[in-house]
């Protein structure tokens, strides 16, 4: 099997001293119930809670290969972005296995958890969790959708885009992203397009310790009231670990998703 | 005849912090409407500083500076400027200009603060236009000018102050003869014609010796003789201070120096 | 001639910044669309107060430095409000004014700095030119040095925020922001009228100008406060917007000479006008998305700039 960017990666045996460069692989190596063999995380990887025991090798932003290989791995899992890319090919001249995995969305989730399972023996593990990713991507969008905007920014106005993991949950929660036209992850917009767009309701992403924090306070601001989600008080939020990336959780991101949609609509 | 001293600089000495010795020592100057004083000397001799302590620039150690009575450093800017116009050695204007505005620019001092610029202005600046021969010239860009079209503007600029004082530091550097001569004569007439106190410093003895009322020998910072040209200009007084042989002529009942060849062997 | 001309063009960037928008509002709506009273408009106000402020601004520390070549962020008061900004985006902070307040703290912060280093130069003569200039780059590009490990060190989505609000943009604007600034402003800006004359004599060298009346280390002062006050609000509403105070005084002088009472509230008017239209350009070319202003204003200020240096080393 080749990984996200093609390279073929086979292990004789059973990967025993995984290290995970990126929170999803994290989750992933632990939903397979392989967890008991990560053996390095980076300190962004804070689910499942087992997870926090594991050693921290660093952010994973640009992976520090010498904490990597201090932790002895014979598999690592990295993200893909340009810079893990360079780890990995650093981390095979080493002679250490690197697979880099796309898991931006389910659909990507589903050959990763394929991907990992056979690298870590747990091959039924992976399967499954696959094909229960592929029923849930496979799911009719539900009629009547919620017009939806993800907010993350406010100075500029920042929105999430088509290309993202929380585009494709809001289809599958029944609802529609506003800005689903746009082709990025993200991007910056003025007010008036939003308000024009005129979404019932507005998501914001938040790690989990704004979410108690309340409304942020740029929402009271007066340019915000053009909006009439905002004029409403009709804002969402979501938690960053379960919402941030696709996880084997995701059956639970959706039905959240859905319950807040539903109190929040008019 | 208005006796009042416009100038009154008594037994002055400056010392420029972290200097060895003085730069200036027991030097006095007294200059009334009128009079034009030269201050001769050769280059560090103490010239300059003898301006900026005059002027209030500089404090003096020992010894007091006063312009119409009252100590030199503590007039204000502005009202030394209606008082005093000085033409420095040199200016670094950045910006391009029409000799009319440039000269504009000296009427600043007597100018409202928010207030535009009335016909007085105007007319004090035509006048000194006039004065110093410069008026054709108005409407041309400064940097199209000759080096002595230049020097007229600025003391023209400096005349628009409608000053008691002028001080022109070393102002016919960089000249040819025939400015060098226009511009002398012209300051000679505004002394006579205008009743103006001059104040200038050069080294260009001559032309002191034939303009000047009083003369300053400046040697080290100390005085080396005050008076009349042809008190002060004796061969002996000039030799020692410029430390070269001269011999002196009169010429239109005025010292003029003529320096002496050293080496005898050649021709 | 050129006076009406100016404030046709004026007019023309505040016409375009309410009647453009990459959202549709028809004309006949505009009265009342509530998008143009509470975001269009006070945007285009905000746009032509900071770029106004900021073309004054430039005028001003050219004269004072002395050098063409002047420019608000060279002083270092941009790199001082960025490092205030990304501290309080590092720190989550949640509150809308804390961006701004932090960003402004630090351009005071910066011009403090700058001006204590600025007088060592010359013992009494108060500050001095050439040692402003230099302190200026130093302590911006200190600042700029640890405001980019603090963003190395953020994630990527920390790390795209600092990075939208150092270049610059004008979203924050609503009446409350415009308020302010009218509130702010006319105190820096009058101090700088005030000098205009002065600074006209300044440019013949600090001692001329001294012998001409100018009383020069308190001009000295009053022009670098005023010109920095005004420069430190602009960058703490909107960001760091390069280019306009740096080349909006020179085409000015192109048209009004160096007289700065005319020159003065020329660069007012014309930075204010290309600020406008630079953010007109910035939200509707690339629609539905927008770049941030201080883009636009490069891209278009860099050519801008290569004529006018062709100008200077023809002439």
């Amino acid at each position: 099997m080749t990984d996200a960017v093609g390279r073929i990666v086979t292990l004789a045996v059973p990967a025993q001293r995984i290290v995970s460069l990126s929170p999803a692989g994290t989750e992933l190596v632990f939903a397979l119930g392989a967890g008991n063999r990560l053996v390095g995380r980076t300190t962004w990887c804070d689910y499942p809670p087992e997870a926090r025991a594991v050693p921290s090798v660093g952010d994973g932003l640009s992976p520090n290969i010498e904490a990597v290989v201090a932790r002895r791995p014979d598999l690592v899992l990295l993200y893909r972005s340009p810079l893990d890319q360079s780890a990995a090919d650093h981390l095979s001249r080493l002679g250490i296995p690197a697979v880099v995995l796309e898991q931006d969305r389910l659909s990507q989730l589903g050959r990763a958890a394929r991907l990992v399972g056979r690298l870590t023996g747990r091959d039924s593990a992976g399967d499954s969790l696959a094909a229960v990713l592929a029923g849930i991507v496979a799911r009719p969008a539900p009629p009547a959708p919620v017009r939806l905007a993800f907010v993350v920014w406010d100075t500029p106005p920042v929105v999430i885009g088509g290309g993202s993991y929380l585009d494709e949950l809001a289809t599958l929660a029944g609802a529609v992203n506003v800005f689903h036209d746009l082709p990025g992850a993200s991007a910056s917009v003025a007010l008036e397009t939003i308000a024009v767009r005129d979404p019932d309701v507005i998501a914001m992403p938040r790690d989990s310790a704004g979410v108690d924090a309340g409304p942020p306070a740029f929402l009271r601001r007066p340019e915000w009231q053009v909006i009439r989600a905002v004029r409403e008080r009709r804002v969402v939020y979501l938690v960053g670990s379960l919402f941030g990336r696709p996880t084997p959780r995701a059956e639970l991101a959706i039905a959240e998703l859905e319950r807040l949609l539903k109190d929040a609509k008019p | 005849m208005d006796d009042e001293l416009i100038l009154d600089v008594a037994d002055v000495s400056y010392r420029y912090p972290d200097a060895a010795g003085d730069a200036l020592a027991g030097v006095s100057l007294a200059i009334r409407p009128g009079e034009l004083h030269a201050v001769l000397g050769p280059n560090g001799s103490g010239k300059t500083t003898l301006l900026r302590v005059a002027l209030g620039t500089l404090v003096p150690r020992v010894g007091r500076a006063a312009i119409l009575g009252r100590p030199a450093a503590a007039w204000v800017p502005r009202d030394l400027a209606r008082v005093a116009g000085v033409v420095t050695q040199r200016e670094d204007n950045l910006f391009p200009q029409r000799v009319r505005d440039t000269v504009g620019l000296g009427r600043y001092a007597r100018l409202p603060r928010w207030g535009p610029e009335s016909a007085a202005d105007h007319a004090a600046v035509d006048r000194a236009l006039a004065r110093c021969d410069v008026q054709h010239l108005a409407s041309r860009w400064v940097w199209t000018l000759s080096g002595g079209e230049y020097q007229r503007v600025r003391l023209a600029r400096a005349l628009a102050q409608e000053p008691r004082l002028l001080v022109l530091d070393e102002p016919t550097a960089n000249l040819d003869l025939r400015h060098e001569m226009q511009l002398f004569e012209l300051v000679r007439a505004l002394v006579e014609r205008h009743y103006l106190a001059v104040l200038l410093v050069t080294h260009h003895v001559n032309l002191a010796a034939r303009f000047a009322d009083h003369v300053l020998l400046l040697a080290g910072g100390r005085p080396a003789g005050a008076g009349t040209p042809a008190a002060v200009l004796s061969p002996d007084a000039v030799a020692q201070v410029f430390d070269w042989p001269v011999a002196m002529t009169p010429f239109d009942g005025r010292p003029q120096l003529t320096p002496l060849r050293q080496r005898k062997d050649e021709p | 001639m050129k006076t009406l001309a100016l404030g046709a063009v004026a007019l023309l960037a505040l016409l375009l910044a309410i009647v453009l928008g990459p959202a549709h509002v028809a004309l006949a709506d505009l009265a009342t669309s509530d998008i143009v009273r509470s975001l269009r408009l006070p945007r285009a106000m905000l746009a032509f107060l900071v770029g106004g402020a900021l073309a004054l601004s430039g005028t001003g520390l050219q004269a004072l430095v002395r050098n063409p070549l002047a420019d608000p962020s060279l002083l270092g008061i941009s790199g001082g409000a960025g490092l205030g900004a990304v501290v309080a985006i590092a720190l989550h902070v949640t509150n809308p004014w804390t961006i701004p307040l932090a960003a402004f703290a630090g351009a005071l912060g910066a011009m403090a700095l700058v001006y204590r280093l600025g007088v060592m130069g010359r013992g009494g003569a108060g500050l001095d030119a050439a040692t402003l200039l230099l302190a200026g780059v130093a302590v911006g590009a200190f600042a700029a040095a640890v405001t980019t490990a603090i963003v190395s060190l953020s994630d990527a989505a920390q790390l795209r925020n600092a990075q939208l609000w150092l270049w610059g943009g004008l979203s924050g604007a609503s009446w409350q922001t415009v308020g302010l600034m009218c509130a702010y402003a006319p105190i820096p800006i009058l101090a700088l009228l005030a000098s205009a004359r002065s600074l006209d004599l300044l440019a013949l060298g600090e001692e001329p100008a001294r012998h001409l009346g100018v009383d020069v280390p308190p001009l000295k002062r009053r022009v670098y406060v005023a010109a920095s006050l005004l420069t430190a609000a602009a960058v703490a509403v909107s960001g760091v917007i390069g280019f306009v105070g740096l080349v909006v005084p020179h085409a000015m002088r192109l048209l009004w000479g160096h007289r700065h009472r005319p020159l003065f509230p020329a660069a007012f008017v014309g930075g204010g006008a290309l600020l406008a239209l630079s953010d007109t350009a910035a939200r509707v070319i690339v629609a539905p998305r927008e770049l941030p202003v201080g883009i636009v204003t490069a891209l278009v200020g860099v050519p801008v700039f290569v004529v006018l240096l062709r100008r200077w080393t023809t002439s």
